[in-house]
């Protein structure tokens, strides 16, 4: 009795938690404060505010562009109205046009952390209880998983230090993003296009994860029978064309636009082309290898150099993703639906229905959206690995998909395993950045406690560990050894760049790794799939070893949890392990 | 089992959490959380275990990254005293440490804490010299910062070894465990040490060791470390008079009455030492008159500038609303000048009143020795352990209450000893949540600024929340009779009105902080002179009245549980202490 009535209570206290993080971390120093008369991140976005409060949408993406110039998409820019509009009410002067630059009041302040914070609460934050929902739903996974899930997610090191930090709003298209993700699991999938259209409307960059949303979509058009597989294309296409649409309105529509090809201003501001390769040290493969390969002096300068970069960078990032997406149309092709009771009988394992009860497949999500997940990580880690014009703070999209895996998975998994390093790894590999922003403590500090929080212990590895272990264990002391030569020397003359160049060939591993290894999943998991459809229902032997391996590598496996909790929990956990291996397990079993 | 009767049985447990066990070695040295760490399996590493010291490691954890990420946050004159304070005894002879007036910030600790601050001093020099510069007024770099604020975290571990301790003796350990993960995690010690800046957490720390000592039957070593913490900070004098008459009656008289000559003997030997190690340099040097003037300046008013929410803060503001009352009316009654400028003044300077008899320092020292008594009696006659900590709650409550000039941060003399008595019963818990409410909220003024306003808003609610949750249903019982059932409805209605209470005063720091801003908008504008002045006064008027109804509505809270308390220590106890009075002895 009493121990129900505190369960209801562990998710509010955990969001709690996490606000009063948030909050703490909030009185401290943002990105470029005090530092006129640029400012940083945090005065970019107090003057998209200001901007978007004074003037008509066509100005929106060309007054002064030399000052912080709008080069977010729309959603942003709305966004920013309203954060704006609400400021004003309380106090003008915090966003009055052009006076209020570098306007950094304690009480100013305290809004624009509160804005971060609400806009966490409203998108991020439900978006997280939403996945833990989706993901671990209640018959197959204790509620005490869900808890250590949203746990791991919400304290996520790197996004409080950037979002709540730093200063910016990754939290909202990322939440956009997972928004998505539980749409389509859901089998809401025009529902799903939307939030992320949403989530590109907010941030152009994620459009990393657009490989693999998209060839979802594909491979689930590929996978639905005859009639409805059209209709869904069609669906989709409407959909995600009209929120485009809305999302572009005032910027081509006449009488809010001077003309329609006003809509080219946002668009090249969105993507610059005409930046450099990278701009500062970022843990990515061409920052890493200019060490050794010049690639400027390789491509020359001038327009000629820069497009030949450009065309690289794509061409690598294409085929860093392309295993991913040929995975996932794969599956939708091997796995397309051709006799759907026999499918829905072979899902519904906890509770059997008659066949003629079962109905049409559209009610659930296709087996493969266990490799939506992983194609997110492989798209997005390519994108940062290879891509053009890479942000130290883009690793959060690649951290995202990893730590949904992670949080879904048991610990010790490799999920787990690759997650905590990863996370570790991406937070240090933001470093100076943070420390230029006055967050070492905060960086410390946080890290620490995630690290506690989910259990990981890099320096704990004992006798007989994988590999992984012994790569986290190399990484952290090489981490910790910079970190206490960067405290003792100071950096040499000749080599200004020493520790941020050392600190982009320590992370750089770590993440072609994790790519490496998320493209390795993703082929396994999409052969135990595309396998099982291929066998028919004939052999039992051959089934269960497909889905013991279904069960190693899928991120969202079910817990074999400790009996240590309630009754219920223990009764759940003999319900599953007589359920494993049964002649009744299939392959949606990890995930449904 | 019955609901009834499992509530009983809960009731009975919880009623006798504070009676000792017998002390013996091998039960105090289980605590230790790092003994019991290692000895852990390996297998049960994952953080959702119910593990007894992960748990104290996840608590410690917790708290140290919410105090590390508030380094950098608003920080009181305070911060600067304390540095200076580390300039003075590292740069100066011993023999000037009470003289010099190079700063404002003068020493005015006992000794103890001086030879702390010497201590501290050392590594500081190594880590930044200027840190120690008795001409470097108003240093604030980061160094000195991470410094001290690193200092107070370390520290504060004299406290969390102290509440671990607490938790292997207690009967209910369980619910020992909650109440010191409670004390740790105190607002209070968030609000006045890791924000405005203090060492409350490492003084509370030697407190509670002296009242641990004194529950495991150790009462001269509770003696002695008191008598160490009066030579660390002067103010802890509010809870002499029942250490005294305890240990009196229970330490050195026989329970016949007889002089326990030995007791005696060693007690006095150990308190007369601390002091002359204390105070025994400054007494070689002559000092003593100059050192006693720095600890008690008698020169300051009723009121402390913000007033703290005790009964003067109650009085004070009907002798204000009496004032307006005539002002307005013209009612015949004479009235103070002094006092009319004192009110309109607000909260700078001394307090004197319009309406009402002016208060002297004779008149507070009057009604704090009186309610004292009664309640020193009582524990003379019940020199038991929890009567003890009863006793030694409301002394230090009714120096709070009735004391001349005392600080709003005084506040947690009494939240940190009723703590340990909060989950004993029903009633018990309900004065403490009073008090913790209404004490907590009456420390919110000590942080304006808005970006730490949020936090110890944010914090504070989360602790009442988590305390609540976790204590409420452990104690419970039903209203006896009508009288407690309107009791607890206008408790209820009290402790609900904090939240209009905190709209009310958020509202009006925004309103105030939008004239501030157009009076600074119009006087940039032009006419610099003219425009500032009468809206300045103004605002200062509205600035001031949010301060004096968060005074006045925590001190009700205060008086009301300070009643409560006394009322159930002097009138009810004994009907409780069935168990607890067989260890008079």
């Amino acid at each position: 009795m009493h121990k129900r009535g505190m369960r209801d209570w562990v998710v509010p206290s955990i969001v709690a938690f996490a606000v009063l993080l948030k909050v703490c971390i909030g009185v401290g120093s943002y990105s470029g404060e005090a530092t006129p008369p640029m400012y940083g991140d945090y005065e970019a976005q107090r003057h998209w505010m200001e901007l978007t409060q004074h003037l008509p949408f066509r100005q929106w993406y060309t007054y002064d562009l030399q000052y912080w110039g709008l080069d977010y998409p729309p959603l942003t820019a709305y966004h920013s109205w309203l954060c704006g509009f609400i400021g004003s009410l309380i106090d003008p002067s915090w966003f009055a046009l052009d006076t209020s630059r570098g306007i950094e009041t304690p009480s100013s302040k305290l809004f624009m952390r509160m804005t971060v914070l609400v806009s966490d609460l409203l998108i991020y934050i439900p978006a997280l209880i939403l996945f833990t929902r989706t993901f671990l739903p209640s018959p197959t996974r204790s509620s005490r998983s869900r808890s250590f899930a949203l746990l791991t997610l919400l304290l996520q090191p790197a996004l409080i230090l950037v979002d709540n930090g730093h200063f910016q709003f990754n939290s909202i298209m990322l939440g956009f993003t997972i928004l998505a993700l539980c749409a389509f699991a859901r089998d809401k999938d025009e529902l799903g296009a939307v939030a992320f259209v949403a989530a590109l409307g907010f941030k152009q960059m994620s459009l990393y994860y657009a490989p693999a949303i998209g060839s979802y979509l594909v491979a689930k058009c590929l996978w639905l029978p005859a009639p409805a597989n059209v209709r869904l294309f069609t669906r989709l296409a409407l959909v995600t064309g009209a929120s485009f649409g809305i999302l572009f309105l005032p910027f081509f529509l006449p009488p809010l636009a001077s003309s329609p090809l006003d809509i080219l201003n946002p668009i090249s501001r969105i993507f610059p082309f005409s930046r450099g390769l990278f701009e500062d040290k970022v843990a990515n493969w061409w920052c890493a290898s200019n060490v050794v390969i010049k690639w400027r002096r390789i491509a020359g300068d001038g327009e000629a150099g820069r497009r030949w970069l450009v065309r690289a960078s794509a061409g690598l990032t294409a085929l860093g993703f392309l295993p991913a997406v040929v995975g996932l149309v794969k599956a939708g092709w091997g796995l397309r639906v051709r006799e759907p009771s026999v499918k829905k009988a072979d899902r519904d394992i906890h509770e059997p229905k008659p066949l003629e009860v079962s109905s049409t497949p559209t009610t659930d999500p296709p087996p493969f959206i266990s490799l939506l997940t992983y194609a997110l990580l492989s798209s997005s880690a390519s994108f940062f690995l290879f891509s053009f014009q890479v942000h130290e703070k883009t690793i959060l999209l690649p951290l995202l998909p990893l730590t949904l895996l992670m949080s879904a998975a048991t610990p010790e998994s490799a999920p787990w395993k690759w997650g905590c390093l990863v996370n570790n790894v991406a937070v240090f590999s933001m470093w100076p950045l943070l420390r230029r922003d006055g967050l070492a403590v905060p960086y410390v500090a946080l890290t620490v406690l995630w690290d506690r929080v989910v259990g990981y212990n890099p320096f704990g590895v004992r006798a007989g560990v994988g590999v992984v272990e012994v790569l986290g264990l190399v990484v952290h002391l090489a981490a910790i050894g910079l970190h206490l030569l960067e405290l003792v020397i100071p950096a040499p003359a000749r080599y200004p760049d020493l520790f941020p160049v050392l600190n982009v060939l320590i992370c750089t591993p770590v993440f072609g790794l994790a790519w490496l290894w998320s493209l390795k999943c993703g082929v396994e998991v999409g052969w135990a799939l595309g396998g099982y459809s291929s066998s028919s229902s004939s052999s039992p032997s051959i089934r269960d070893s497909k889905s013991e391996s279904q069960q190693q590598h899928s991120g969202f496996e079910p817990i074999e949890e400790v009996a240590t909790g309630s009754g219920a929990q223990w009764g759940e956990d003999t319900a599953r392990r007589r359920n494993v291996g049964g002649p009744d397990s299939g392959v949606g079993d990890g995930v449904w | 089992m019955s609901l009834e009767s499992q509530k009983d049985a809960l009731r009975r447990r919880a009623s006798a959490t504070f009676h000792s066990v017998k002390p013996d070695a091998s039960s105090q040295d289980t605590a230790l959380p790092a003994d019991g760490d290692s000895s852990m399996p390996p297998k049960q590493t994952r953080w959702f275990t119910w593990n007894v010291t992960r748990a104290d490691w996840d608590i410690l954890i917790v708290s140290t990254v919410i105090k590390l990420l508030l380094y950098p946050s608003y920080r009181s004159t305070d911060f600067e005293v304390h540095r200076n304070w580390l300039a003075i005894t590292h740069s100066l002879p011993i023999s000037q440490w009470y003289h010099d007036t190079t700063s404002e910030w003068t020493l005015d600790y006992p000794p103890f804490f001086a030879y702390f601050e010497k201590l501290l001093s050392v590594p500081a020099y190594f880590i930044d010299p200027k840190i120690v510069d008795l001409q470097n007024l108003n240093y604030d770099s980061w160094s000195v910062i991470a410094y001290q604020r690193t200092s107070v975290i370390v520290t504060e571990l004299v406290l969390a070894t102290a509440l671990l301790r607490f938790i292997p003796g207690s009967v209910d350990p369980s619910i020992q465990r909650i109440i010191s993960a409670t004390l740790f995690l105190h607002p209070g010690f968030l609000i006045v040490d890791h924000m405005h800046f203090q060492y409350n957490g490492f003084m509370f720390g030697i407190l509670l060791w002296s009242i641990l000592m004194a529950r495991n039957g150790n009462k001269l070593a509770s003696g002695i470390l008191f008598a160490v913490l009066l030579n660390f900070k002067h103010i802890y004098m509010y809870l002499a008079p029942a250490y005294f008459v305890y240990l009196l009656r229970a330490f050195c008289l026989t329970p016949g009455g007889q002089v326990e000559i030995k007791n005696f003997l060693a007690l006095a030997n150990a308190v007369i030492g601390v002091f002359i190690a204390s105070l025994g340099p400054f007494a070689i040097m002559g000092q003593i008159p100059q050192l006693l003037s720095r600890l008690f300046p008698f020169t300051r008013g009723l009121n402390h500038a913000y007033w703290a929410a005790n009964f003067w803060a109650l009085v004070t503001a009907v002798d204000r609303v009496l004032l307006r009352y005539i002002q307005f009316t013209g009612a015949n009654i004479s009235v103070d000048p002094a006092g009319v400028a004192s009110s309109s003044r607000g909260l700078v300077g001394d307090t004197v009143f319009a309406v009402l008899p002016q208060i002297k320092p004779i008149h507070t020292f009057v009604i704090t020795v009186f309610f004292q008594l009664a309640i020193l009696v009582k524990l003379w006659r019940n020199p038991s352990v929890k009567s003890f900590l009863t006793a030694l709650t409301l002394c230090g409550w009714t120096s709070f209450l009735f004391g001349w000039h005392v600080h709003e941060k005084a506040v947690l003399l009494i939240l940190v000893p009723l703590s340990l008595l909060a989950a004993e019963r029903h009633a018990y818990f309900r004065t403490y949540l009073i008090a913790s409410v209404a004490g907590i909220f009456g420390l919110f003024p000590l942080i304006f600024t808005p970006a730490e306003s949020v936090v110890k808003v944010v914090y504070s609610a989360i602790w009442i929340a988590g305390v609540y949750g976790l204590l409420s249903r452990r104690v419970y019982e039903y209203p006896k009779s009508l009288v407690y059932v309107i009791i607890d409805l206008c408790e209820k209605a009290y402790l609900a009105g904090f939240i209009p209470l905190l709209a009310f005063v958020s509202l009006m720091s925004l309103r105030n902080h939008r004239i501030s801003a157009a009076a600074s908008a119009s006087s940039a504008s032009g006419s610099r002179g003219h425009a500032g002045s009468p809206s300045g006064a103004a605002s200062g008027g509205m600035e001031f009245l949010p301060l004096m109804v968060t005074s006045v509505y925590c001190s009700i809270g205060l008086i009301w549980a300070y009643l409560r308390l006394g009322s159930i220590y002097l009138f009810e106890e004994s009907e409780y202490q069935g168990q607890l009075r067989t260890i008079q002895s």
